[in-house]
């Protein structure tokens, strides 16, 4: 597994003087189930977008399997890396299911042959029902429209998938089935995800790196347990651990440590701590 | 006990051109005063009940009702939607769908004006929504699609306040913002609870937020209402929330592990603080 993506110190500056990202530098491998966290306006989504090609950095470089962003053409990093906006409706314009899907690869003229095996293939990957290809996006419940967004995305098989806060709106099972999901096509797939989110509990289940964002600058970069047990950086950047993990930093001198990710974990902490004593 | 001020009776409503009944057939007595925690899957019928209690549901969307819900005194079905706003205010998801002016004062004396009350009443009753809120004087004269997130949601809930209506409800008034948002929102919430004497009513996903806060929960599960607890009686049985696809917060979760483990059979909490105590207790046994 090589190199997917290398942020080499970029900063951004939108058009409005807005500086959005300051000396953001970091490399992600090829594989890898990352989150980017950090509060709204902390420059997680337009660090995003540099990596994804929609912004290209005011200064510094953006490299994606080799190809620096500012000079491959659109079309090739659509291949590359895609973006799942958070709410499908910004994303979803054509007339049927069908031909949202196909967009993407008609676009990059591709015999209708293969367009029809991609849009096949997308729909079984995200479980959309084969009935569903002539209906009208518009008139898909939101969860089916949210499915229709990602295989339009999967249909031009990217090798990086972002996804904008991917739980938002979404209830406790709903929420489960589309991470369950994203994890399925980093594993058996192959693909890179990069989540989007301030759903905490979420990153701690899913992602195994986190990159904590802060006033356009990247506060932590480590494996989530690691970013989760800097409780004080967190705090300054106004993030708030999953509560099992805030409850295990509250334990410290009853040997708990600060970086507990899950309830199993607390249970068989607390366990094994009355065994010691035993 | 006194009489309710909200009653549901065998509540059953399908919208035009659906096959299924989205709420079918439920009971639910609220009281004066109580603060009330609405939970449950999405698409599960909470917006529908929230809305059949202002009277939207069934007067202002085509459908069949069955049942009779009676709010104040009145029969949904007899009053219109404007005679049921007198007494139920109604705060949306997305703040920026109730805006219809262009400064925040006078989207929050909007509603005032419109029923002609006097000039030093309306004043009044302005600031004491914008400081139950935490809305600063300076922001008065500002357009509200300026605002932040959390800050349009509390002069959307500042509008609805200076209504001064008995029962609020609010249909996850949390979950368009983001984390500071969210937790500005929350805080109103404590504050209503503390200080406005009414009775409110939240559709809420952030159960470790509304837990400590709530009277009475509510788990609203396939068009039913499988359970109406107070709190600590609603979160004990974790497994039959879990089931109902409800994720309890953590600590609940973990207090639940461990009786599962045999390593405690106390209460669930309700906080991190009493969760810490229960894992003191446990670990601090000889």
């Amino acid at each position: 597994m090589g190199e997917a993506v290398r942020v080499d110190h970029i900063s951004y500056v939108y058009p409005d003087g807005t500086v959005g990202l300051k000396e953001a530098a970091l490399t992600i491998q090829e594989g890898e189930f990352l989150a980017f966290i950090g509060q709204n306006g902390s420059g997680k989504t337009t660090l995003s977008k540099n990596i994804s090609g929609l912004l290209k950095p005011t200064t510094g470089d953006v490299w994606v399997f080799g190809r620096n962003t500012r000079e491959a053409p659109m079309s090739e990093l659509a291949t590359l890396v895609g973006y799942i906006f958070q709410n499908p409706d910004h994303q979803l314009f054509n007339q049927t299911v069908y031909d949202e899907i196909a967009y993407g690869p008609r676009n990059l003229k591709l015999p209708e042959e293969e367009v029809e095996e991609r849009v096949t293939e997308a729909m079984r990957i995200v479980g959309l029902d084969e009935s569903y290809r002539e209906e009208h996006p518009f008139f898909l419940s939101k969860g089916l429209r949210q499915r229709v967004a990602i295989a339009s995305i999967l249909a031009m098989r990217p090798k990086v998938i972002i996804v904008d806060e991917p739980t938002t709106g979404q209830d406790f099972k709903q929420s489960i089935d589309i991470m369950d999901f994203l994890t399925m096509l980093n594993r058996e797939h192959g693909h890179t995800i990069i989540i989007i989110t301030h759903d905490m509990p979420i990153v701690a289940k899913y992602a195994e790196r986190t990159v904590a964002m802060a006033d356009g600058r990247i506060l932590l970069d480590g494996p989530t347990r690691e970013v989760f047990a800097q409780a004080e950086a967190l705090a300054q950047a106004n993030i708030k651990p999953p509560q099992i993990t805030r409850l295990a930093q509250r334990l410290g001198d009853l040997g708990i440590p600060p970086n507990v990710l899950s309830i199993e974990e607390m249970a068989d902490l607390i366990e094994s701590a009355l065994k010691g004593r035993e | 006990m006194a009489e309710p001020i909200i009653r549901v009776e065998g509540l059953k409503w399908k919208y035009e051109g659906s096959r299924d009944w989205v709420l079918k057939g439920v009971d639910l007595e609220i009281h004066q005063g109580e603060f009330v925690g609405i939970v449950g899957p999405n698409d599960s019928g909470k917006t529908t009940l929230a809305m059949s209690l202002n009277g939207l549901v069934p007067n202002n969307y085509p459908g069949v009702m069955e049942g009779r819900v009676v709010v104040d005194g009145m029969d949904t079905r007899e009053h219109s939607v404007a005679e049921i706003a007198e007494s139920v205010g109604f705060v949306f998801p997305d703040p920026e769908s109730q805006f219809l002016s262009m400064t925040v004062e006078e989207e929050v004396v909007f509603a005032l004006e419109n029923r002609g009350l006097p000039r030093e009443e309306i004043e009044e009753r302005m600031w004491w929504a914008l400081e139950l809120t935490n809305i600063p004087e300076d922001y008065l004269e500002k357009p509200p699609y300026e605002l932040s997130g959390g800050e349009k949601q509390r002069v959307a809930i500042a509008s609805v306040l200076a209504m001064r209506p008995k029962i609020i409800v609010l249909d996850e008034p949390t979950s368009m913002l983001d984390p500071i948002g969210k937790t500005e929102v929350i805080e109103v919430l404590t504050e209503m609870k503390r200080r406005y004497n009414a009775t409110v009513i939240v559709i809420e996903h952030r159960l470790e937020d509304i837990a400590p806060l709530a009277d009475k929960m509510v788990l609203v599960y396939r068009g039913t209402i499988p359970k109406v607890a107070p709190p600590r009686e609603f979160f004990q049985d974790v497994d039959f929330l879990l089931e109902h696809d409800v994720f309890p917060p953590d600590v609940m979760v973990l207090a639940n592990e461990l009786r599962r483990r045999g390593l405690y059979d106390g209460p669930v909490p309700m906080t991190v603080d009493e969760a810490e105590s229960i894992v003191r207790g446990i670990l601090g046994r000889r």
